[in-house]
């Protein structure tokens, strides 16, 4: 036979291995004790079982003694020959000992391994004998068997456990000999599996169905291992060594010709699955900054991970935003509109050039940087460009109501999915439940990080019992109160001192402005920015502060703080915004004069020149020289962008300065100071994940802003978003230590959204507004020339329609069928919401439902222990009276073995002799019955035969999860 | 020049600074300002002001009355830094629990928590407290004498710990340290603890506590003790002595051994 071959080639190897690894040995050996010690109690009833087994089946035995499988002969080769070569080795003194009490330990396990056999046909002889026999005499016989049987079944499973771990071992070490480096798990497994497909071939039918015999055995093993009253140890571990013997011979136990199809499959499915982990793990790596995050995450927990998400998402938006007003506005113009220096609008004037290209003034955005494509005002008001007549200012004015359009439309979908996600917590109810079972954050993967976890799940405990507590006691509430009230009072005096403060800036900014700002420094230029920018920064903080006043939930305390800084940027923002139009208006009180001045010098210039000679070409004047309007919408952006810069500076001077600078200090000065820098008074800083996320938020809102005015806004706000990504990364990751408070995000990530929602309506209300309601500039921009900017749709439905499609719009935009229109949509907003908060209602009702159901169920299943022990009482009592009348009652038994009530008799018959059974002896005392497809928790009381009370219970209970034993 | 409005932005930052730590500029003040005042004006150390104090203010032969004198000094005249009621009242439990027999003491400073230990020592306990300024040593000295325990229950030595902790063996018979109290210098917390290691002064159960692990601060200290695994350790999360907001803690220790 060509395995046999195979089997010795192996088996060399083997013996060798065992030779060289004596440690390897010894373990063995060890555990072969360790086993030995339980097996002796069981060995003296296998002999008195198997004396009695071998009158009756000796032929059989015979049998089977020849047609031992190929597996278990080769085991015992193997060990035999093991031994062999122990007792030749056994010369070097100090070994002989431990080999001779090997070898007896071997043959221990050798006796052991027949019983095994014989012990499966031990069963099936026990089950026709009780077929056969009727009366007492099968009761007492069943039960002996029963308790063989069970002891038998244990042991035999520790047996195969204890073979298999070795065989395991010894292939693991031939493989590590035969090839090093290869020395995963991962390979240890396919090599184990390719045995057991490669094996079956050998096998001859009959051991095929012995395996299929110990197959189905393991799988019931599985479902019932519940059940058994082991410890759980024992539990785990037989657990794991079945599902790998039945995997292991599963894929073997194919019929014939399908069987290599079947390993085939298997293979191909492990392939697959091997791959579609790689494949998600390539997905992984293919998601922008995750690694980065997942890091955080771990370090910081999941609310510090929440920021850079979110940061994330915004990155992609902008990414959106910047893909149409680059790839729709600028290269367009800059590519197919009229070149730099063609028309006045498109040049630097004469008395600006000289500064142009100063870094100073292209810092501000003056010079040749405000006569480009980033500002609104180098626009052309050309209607068609290029060769194919590319649209321009029609795009603009769409691109600009395109990009808000996306924008509120990816914030509703998000929160949309975000609620959903969120569902229906109610977060009164069973406080402590959630606390005990969903506080962990499973992402954590730093110690220090997990001890902060577990401080402030302490602390939170803690709180809440205290919470309870007071809720119960209710003193000391007027304090609070007062307390509370005073730190919002505090927070309003703030809020009213730093408006004040940014009011008396821009009015300041005005004046300068008249006096020109070229007669002021640098600082007085930028004022409104940097103080916009410092109170932005420093107020929170002092929020922060008063915060502490109050005494509430940190996850309270942060939807303040975050409603407080919210309040303060809007209040700064809405500042600026009051002041920007106090200049616009100005502005155009200038443009005013301006354009009839412009008239007046072209016809000074017409004059001029009709009075020399009237037919001569106009005189052609170098656009630089021609004077222009102020073009408030240029300014408008260049305010922006400003703001954008300023901002953005300001948050990354603080990073170095607050984070960085401060780390470094802590980390080198230590060594040297008085006191303990880390741990106490300056310490790490913390991150600070409320006013970053607002920061954000209102840097997007401006960015919405100014986006109609200075085109560039987007492509600038993509590279501080991609630069702050790193930048706060790489700050987090060096120099923040974790909050001593780490709570999760869960629910704050849609509070974020509605807070973005709300600027994005916020900051698109004045851009509404500027474009609605003030003319366009009459010398820049696209616009220019126009009434109204939105005119730009009129005319091109005018002049690039049919006349039927503006004929059609025109019907269309009839107050009379859109008027209609919108109360058919307020209609259908209404139903959709009432039909919302129904499903709601329904849905908490069902929950109600449930939560009655499990406790009617609770109950009745303590009815149900009561009565099982009730009758438990009586059958021990009548078992003693009854005990002569047992006998006739056992045959009536027999008869009607499926009635239960007869069973329940027979039960407790059983506990009047034996007064103390334990629940798992009960189980096997049926023999006679298959145990079935049982459920795992029903292991116990699942079969309403073995417990008498737990018939009545027929709902499926609700509270368990089903099936755990497949995770 | 910059604007006045950019400096007044400045001003919720400087608030908030002052906010958040004013527990640190108060104790500032009366650590540093209040004591370099007086020192000018009376002549005399702050220890021995103190000593003033204690000495008219309170029963002699009574250590709860110069205890409460010290405290009250302590709190509303000037900072000194004794380990205060309420850690001395963890340290009292601890020493009860412990009821040890050999105490070592290492920086007695003005003589507080001497008498704090000695006050909660069992019959037949003996105290050794380690000082190394001479001028405190004196002043220990006098209070000890004060709150009338003699020589055979604590003896105090003037020399640096670091001398002394190898020489306690030859020069003062001992074998084994029950408990040991340390609120010297924060940076000799971790080079005397593996002294005491090394010269094989503490057995198992020996008790090791450390005051001012926190604000002071010994960084390295506790690193140690994370490390080495041969103690059980926790912290005691306290106040400062005589001061609420800032935060401190207490070590103790209790040897293991190697196992």
């Amino acid at each position: 036979m060509p395995g046999d071959t195979l089997i010795t080639s192996e088996n060399d190897t083997d013996i060798e291995l065992d030779f060289a690894g004596v440690e390897d040995f010894q373990e063995n050996h060890k555990r072969e004790k360790h086993y030995g010690k339980r097996r002796n109690g069981d060995r003296q009833q296998n002999k008195r079982e198997n004396q009695r087994r071998k009158r009756s089946s000796k032929s059989v035995q015979g049998i089977r003694e020849e047609s031992q499988s190929k597996t278990e002969r080769r085991e015992r080769s193997r060990r035999r020959k093991g031994k062999a070569e122990h007792e030749t080795s056994g010369h070097e003194g100090n070994k002989r000992e431990r080999d001779q009490t090997r070898a007896k330990s071997t043959k221990s396990k050798k006796n052991i391994k027949n019983e095994k056999t014989r012990k499966l046909e031990g069963k099936e002889d026990g089950e026709a004998q009780e077929k056969s026999e009727k009366g007492k005499l099968k009761l007492v016989c069943a039960k002996n068997e029963e308790k063989i049987e069970s002891g038998d079944q244990l042991k035999e499973k520790e047996k195969a456990l204890g073979v298999k771990k070795k065989k395991k071992r010894r292939k693991k070490v031939v493989e590590t000999s035969s090839e090093p480096e290869t020395s995963e798990d991962g390979d240890d497994e396919e090599e184990v599996n390719n045995d057991g497909e490669v094996r079956p071939e050998l096998l001859s039918p009959e051991e095929l169905e012995k395996l299929k015999e110990a197959v189905d055995e393991k799988k019931k093993l599985i479902q019932s291992l519940r059940g058994k009253p082991w410890p759980m140890k024992q539990k785990l571990v037989t657990l794991r060594e079945s599902q790998l013997f039945v995997e292991k011979y599963e894929g073997a136990l194919g019929k014939g010709k399908g069987r290599k199809l079947y390993a085939y499959k298997v293979m191909m499915t492990k392939k697959w699955m091997k791959f579609q982990r790689d494949f998600e793990n390539f997905k992984t790596a293919c998601i922008p900054w995750e690694m980065k995050i997942k890091e955080i995450e771990s370090h910081f927990g999941s609310s510090v991970a929440s920021y850079f998400i979110f940061l994330r998402w915004m990155y992609s938006i902008n990414m959106i935003l910047f893909g149409l007003t680059f790839g729709l506005v600028m290269v367009p113009e800059a590519l197919m509109g009229r070149p730099y220096g063609s028309i006045p609008r498109k040049t630097v004037p004469r008395a600006e050039e000289a500064g142009a290209m100063d870094f100073a003034v292209l810092w501000d955005f003056g010079g040749y940087a405000q006569y480009s494509v980033l500002f609104y005002g180098y626009y052309n008001n050309q209607r068609a460009i290029g060769w194919f007549k590319f649209r321009m200012p029609l795009s603009y004015f769409l691109v600009g109501v395109g990009t808000v359009a996306y924008s509120y439309m990816v914030v509703i979908r998000t929160m949309a999915r975000n609620a959903n996600e969120s569902g229906i917590g109610d977060d009164n109810s069973f406080n402590f439940s959630w606390k005990m079972f969903t506080s962990w954050d499973y992402l954590i993967g730093n110690p220090e990080t997990a001890d902060n976890k577990f401080a402030s799940i302490t602390t939170s405990f803690k709180e809440a019992i205290l919470e309870e507590q007071e809720s119960r006691k209710d003193d000391n509430i007027h304090l609070t109160r007062f307390l509370r009230v005073l730190a919002n009072f505090l927070v309003l005096c703030c809020l009213a001192g730093s408006g004040y403060l940014i009011y008396f800036v821009v009015r300041r900014s005005q004046k300068f402005a008249l006096d020109g700002l070229e007669n002021h420094s640098w600082w007085e230029r930028n004022e409104v920015n940097m103080v916009m920018s410092l109170l932005g920064m420093f107020c929170p903080m002092l929020f922060d502060v008063i915060s502490t006043l109050e005494n509430y939930h940190p996850r309270v305390a942060l939807q303040w703080q975050l409603g407080r800084i919210f309040a303060l940027f809007l209040g700064n923002l809405y500042t600026f915004i009051i002041a920007l139009m106090d200049a616009i208006n100005l502005k155009r009180k200038e443009e005013k004069v301006v354009k009839y001045n412009i008239t007046m010098w072209e016809a000074s210039l017409y004059n001029g020149t009709g009075s020399e000679n009237s037919t001569a070409p106009p005189i052609t004047i170098h656009p630089a020289d021609v004077p222009r309007g102020p073009c408030w919408e240029t300014m408008v952006g260049q305010e922006f962008v400003r703001l954008i810069i300023s901002d953005t500076m300001t948050t990354y001077i603080t990073l170095l300065i607050g984070d960085f600078l401060r780390a470094v200090l802590v980390r080198f000065l230590n060594h040297c100071w008085c006191w303990d820098l880390e741990a106490g008074f300056p310490s790490y800083s913390e991150f600070d994940v409320s006013g970053n996320v607002l920061g954000l938020i209102f840097n997007q809102g401006m960015i919405w802003m100014g986006a109609f005015y200075a085109p560039c806004l987007p492509a600038l706000n993509l590279l501080r978003l991609h630069v702050s990504m790193y930048l706060q990364c790489w700050a987090v990751m060096c120099c923040n230590v974790p909050q001593e408070r780490v709570f999760k995000a869960s629910g704050s990530n849609n509070f974020y959204m509605a807070m973005l929602l709300v600027i994005l309506f916020l900051s698109t209300l004045p851009a509404i507004y500027t474009i609605v309601t003030i003319p366009p500039s009459f010398d820049c921009g696209p616009f220019s020339g126009k009434n109204r900017m939105f005119d730009v749709i009129q005319e091109t439905l005018e002049s690039d329609f049919p006349a039927w499609f503006s004929k059609v719009f025109s019907y269309a935009s009839n107050p009379g069928l859109v008027l209609p229109f919108i109360l058919l949509m307020v209609l259908a907003i209404y139903y959709l919401q009432s039909t919302s908060k129904s499903y709601k209602e329904a849905n908490v009702e069902l929950k109600k439902k449930l939560q009655m159901q499990n406790e009617e169920n609770k109950k009745k299943n303590k009815q149900a222990a009561l009565k099982a022990q009730m009758d438990l009482e009586e059958a021990r009592k009548s078992a003693s009276q009854t005990a002569v009348h047992q006998r006739n009652n056992n045959d009536s038994v027999q008869r009607r073995e499926d009635d239960e009530e007869i069973d329940n008799k027979n039960q407790r018959m059983y506990h009047g002799r034996n007064p103390s059974p334990s629940v798992g002896n009960r189980e096997p005392h049926f023999p006679v019955r298959d145990p079935g497809p049982r459920n795992a928790h029903n292991g116990n009381h699942g079969n309403p035969r073995y417990l008498p009370g737990f018939h009545q219970q027929s709902e499926p209970r609700m509270c368990r999860v089903p099936s755990l034993e497949r995770h | 020049m910059v604007s006045p409005a950019i400096a007044l932005a400045f001003l919720p930052l400087l608030l908030t600074l002052i906010i958040r730590y004013r527990y640190y500029f108060v104790l500032f003040y009366r650590a540093v300002l209040v004591r370099i005042w007086k020192d000018c004006v009376t002549g005399l150390s702050r220890e021995e002001r103190a000593f003033q104090y204690v000495l008219t203010n309170s029963t002699p032969g009574d250590p709860d009355s110069i205890l409460d004198a010290f405290d009250y000094w302590s709190s509303k005249v000037e900072f000194i830094s004794n380990i205060g009621p309420k850690k001395g009242k963890i340290l009292d439990r601890l020493l009860m629990e412990q009821s040890p027999l050999t105490v070592l003491e290492l920086g007695a400073h003005c003589g507080y928590s001497t008498v704090r230990i000695a006050r909660a020592l069992p019959l037949g306990a003996r105290l050794y407290s380690i000082e190394m300024d001479q001028g405190n040593a004196a002043i220990a000295e006098k209070i000890i004498r004060l709150a009338g325990f003699d020589d055979d229950t604590v003896e105090l030595i003037v020399n640096p710990s670091d001398e002394v902790i190898p020489r306690l063996r030859s020069d003062y018979n001992l074998e084994r340290l029950d408990f040991v109290f340390m609120d010297h210098w924060k940076k000799c917390y971790l080079p005397d603890l593996q002294l005491l290691e090394g010269y094989g002064l503490l057995g198992k159960g020996s008790m090791i506590v450390a005051d001012n692990v926190l604000f002071p601060g010994a960084p390295k200290f506790l690193r140690y003790l994370r490390k080495c695994g041969l103690y059980e350790w926790k912290i005691h999360r306290a106040t400062l002595e005589y001061s609420k907001g800032i935060r401190d803690g207490m070590a103790e220790l209790i040897y293991q051994g190697i196992k």
